[in-house]
């Protein structure tokens, strides 16, 4: 038996374990893993492709919106992150607006692959307020694959959200959003115009730096990645030293992968500084989680309270 | 059948062993003792995915591998430190059976964290290996059990390059623990233990051509394992004991028992009662019914010794599940023999009752009074002494070289029971005169 059947049955057994756990509530992908390879795709409603602005603006309902952005790397293991999401979305959303962590949250869901490797390298939803989030979280396909070289297309989603999203909180009020992605490797050294155009549609010559696209993104987003203990990658200093070097103590590093949702939930509490730590860890044990510890632990190097607000500038996120 | 036949006792923990060389109907006997109600778990004691254990029930056929066969019977299986967990299969078979209309299929599982795991890395090393042997294949199945034990066993004594342990020649340095249940919940460790582990084979695999998946998709799926079937220890199974009686499964037969049986055709696994009495022990729960299975007439699957080998009788007697594997060879039968039987109830240290398959064919009608062998009678194999392979590989060479003396048995079914349950000294508590469930009295 050579590799090929080997790697078939590696698979499907793989799928198997997966289905066991639930997966089939991710209909999109298991409806895409029935198909050829070839035919796989984003759904149209999270293809970023020609895709002009991802809009976050206020309603009667929701007239004080904050942006949340959560991309996930769905590639290999780190596809079981979406799952825990998913099963506790509900969670995430009671601890951010019935706690009152934040004012009226809107949050988009986006998946991460490898654009050198993958067929459906970037998915991008929409801000969401209510659960319609959970629809797209659902529609998310999880592909699965990922290269193998220690890096994602991470650079190609945070450059999205620097460059396609338009948000009523930075226009009207000054206030930056909030990203989260959520991963185990590293960025693509650089950001080619040739996947630009591929995966984008844009018209796009020369390359991004990725370390300007990580400051450029960070004026209209407080950025965090989290880093959860799913895979070998989580004690390798290379990933770890490479995502501090962009993003200072904003890497968050996760024991228990199944607390990303209370995790993101009170960073969100402590950079709005509405709750402190031990208010929010009060607030986990009330609401019956049990990941406290992990989530203390992952919060224990960054600061607390008071996010910054910056200089009103309608214009600030255009600098180029 | 008769009324006055023992029974096997309802209140009594099980332990199911194959007297010959496997496909005795050990996986019939185990769901016709769950259909029977009572059981709270099948537990597997030895061997791995190798295991190919028949049931038919209501019409549904499945041949188990991992999964215990009492799973048609609606019966949990464990999966204890004694056996080889292959999860790759597990899934396959976690699929089959759900389309046979066996519901979420993975949630009867539970195995303990020690128990080794085999990888394609295993099963690569172990065709390779047979490959380079040619001729001189031992009947392995190919499904890499024999070369998971060994690695262990290679571990255990830090083999060097070249090093042969148990007859086998290590290619690389052993540094690496093997493989364990419990690392699947460990990425680090569990990436760290694939790497090890394919450093370690590479100069083998180099000379066949016979490969594995990827680390990371090795990597990615033993955690999709761990995640999705529950892993528990013996405090598991102390629960599972007072919730009913614990039926152990056997795998291959007694006369392939690593160090009881045929020295070298044996396989890399302690196929007698003993683990099954040790895992008892270990948790504490009072001893188990031995319970033998055998045919009524002898079978082998690949090389090594059968001496009453009747080559004619392979077409008279239709098998419906047994083939021609590629590593394990072709499909033999011969007449009933009481000698090889005797040696395995002994093997076992005794048992406490028979279970008799196939009494609807019941073979040639003969069975060995003794063999010829140099001149000489023989009419028992002698017991040796504990892990004595010069005494094994004695006994292979007796059997052999030995033409065997016949005797007819009764033909009415009835009688050639009983007369089996004489030639070996237990009663018979359970026949069968067909592949079903329905045909188990």
């Amino acid at each position: 038996m050579g590799n090929g059947a080997w790697s078939d049955n590696t698979y499907r057994a793989a799928s198997t374990f997966r289905r066991a756990r639930g997966i089939d509530d991710f209909t999109y992908t298991s409806t895409l893993f029935s198909l050829p390879q070839a035919k796989w795709a984003a759904s149209p409603a999270l293809d970023p492709f020609g895709v002009g602005m991802r809009e976050s603006r206020d309603s009667a309902e929701h007239p004080n919106s904050t942006p949340i952005a959560v991309l996930f790397d769905v590639t290999g293991s780190m596809g079981a992150v979406p799952r825990i999401m998913q099963a506790k979305l509900g969670q995430l959303h009671g601890l951010l607006q019935r706690e009152g962590y934040v004012q009226d949250p809107q949050i988009m869901f986006g998946g991460i692959g490898d654009a050198d490797t993958d067929r459906v390298p970037l998915q991008i939803g929409q801000f969401e307020s209510d659960n319609r989030m959970d629809e797209q979280l659902r529609t998310i396909f999880l592909e699965g694959n990922g290269g193998g070289q220690k890096s994602e297309s991470y650079e190609l989603a945070t450059y999205f959200i620097a460059r396609h999203t338009v948000t009523d909180a930075w226009e009207k009020r000054g206030r930056k959003g909030y990203l989260f992605i959520v991963g185990d490797e590293m960025n693509k050294p650089v950001l080619t115009a040739a996947k630009l155009r591929q995966v984008l549609g844009e018209p796009a010559r020369g390359q991004v730096d990725v370390a300007a696209l990580y400051q450029e993104v960070q004026r209209r987003w407080d950025t965090y990645f989290i880093l959860p203990n799913q895979s070998s990658y989580f004690t390798d200093r290379q990933v770890r030293e490479h995502w501090r070097a962009l993003l200072g103590e904003r890497l968050l590093l996760l024991d228990d992968p199944a607390a990303v949702c209370e995790l993101i939930a009170l960073t969100i509490g402590l950079n709005e500084g509405t709750v402190d730590l031990t208010g929010g860890l009060d607030d986990l044990r009330r609401i019956g989680s049990g990941h406290g510890k992990a989530v203390r632990k992952a919060l224990a190097g960054v600061g607390t309270g008071r996010r910054m607000i910056a200089p009103f500038d309608p214009d600030g996120d255009r600098r180029r | 059948m008769t009324a006055h036949r023992n029974q096997v006792p309802s209140d009594r923990h099980i332990i199911v062993v194959g007297l010959g060389f496997g496909d005795e109907g050990k996986g019939a006997t185990v769901d016709s003792l769950c259909a029977a109600g009572g059981a709270a778990a099948v537990i597997r004691f030895n061997g791995g995915a190798q295991a190919a254990h028949n049931v038919v029930a209501d019409g549904v056929h499945h041949t188990f591998a991992q999964f215990g066969s009492g799973t048609l019977a609606g019966v949990p299986t464990y999966l204890s430190d004694r056996m080889l967990v292959e999860p790759i299969a597990l899934a396959a078979e976690a699929d089959e059976l759900e389309r046979k209309g066996v519901r979420n299929a993975l949630s009867l599982v539970t195995v303990h964290p020690d128990a080794l795991l085999t990888t394609p890395i295993h099963v690569a090393a172990n065709r390779t290996r047979e490959d380079l042997r040619g001729t001189g294949r031992h009947g392995s199945c190919g499904l890499g059990i024999g070369e998971t034990t060994w690695y262990d066993l290679a571990w255990q004594v830090r083999a060097r390059p070249g090093d042969v342990v148990q007859n086998l020649t290590s290619p690389s340095i052993a540094d690496e623990p093997a493989l364990r249940v419990r690392d699947c919940r460990d990425p680090a460790v569990l990436q760290r233990k694939l790497d090890a582990l394919q450093q370690f084979y590479a100069p083998l695999l180099l000379r066949g051509g016979h490969g594995a998946p990827s680390i990371d998709a090795m990597a990615s799926l033993y955690r999709e394992f761990a995640a999705a079937v529950r892993i528990a220890g013996d405090d598991y199974l102390t629960s599972l004991a007072q919730g009913g009686r614990l039926i152990f499964e056997g795998a291959q037969g007694v006369l392939l028992d690593e160090w009881r049986g045929f020295h070298p055709y044996t396989t890399w696994s302690t196929t007698t009662p003993a683990n099954a009495r040790a895992l008892l022990t270990r948790v504490g729960q009072p001893a188990g019914y031995v319970l033998g299975v055998l045919r009524s007439y002898q079978t082998r699957h690949g090389a090594g010794p059968l001496p009453s080998e009747f080559s004619a009788a392979v077409g008279l007697l239709p098998e419906r599940h047994n083939g021609t594997g590629a590593y394990q060879g072709g499909w033999r039968v011969g007449h009933l023999d009481p000698i090889l039987l005797r040696y395995a109830i002994e093997a076992c240290e005794g048992i406490d009752g028979l279970a008799i398959t196939h009494l609807d064919r019941r073979g040639s009608g003969r069975f060995v009074m003794g063999y010829q062998y140099r001149g000489h009678r023989v009419s028992k194999l002698p017991l040796g002494a504990a892990q004595d392979l010069r005494h094994q590989s004695r006994l292979t060479g007796v059997l052999c070289d030995s033409t065997t003396v016949l005797q007819d048995l009764p033909q009415q079914a009835d009688q050639f029971a009983a007369q089996i349950g004489d030639l070996l000294g237990a009663p018979v508590v359970l026949v069968s005169d067909g592949p079903d469930r329905k045909n188990r009295t």
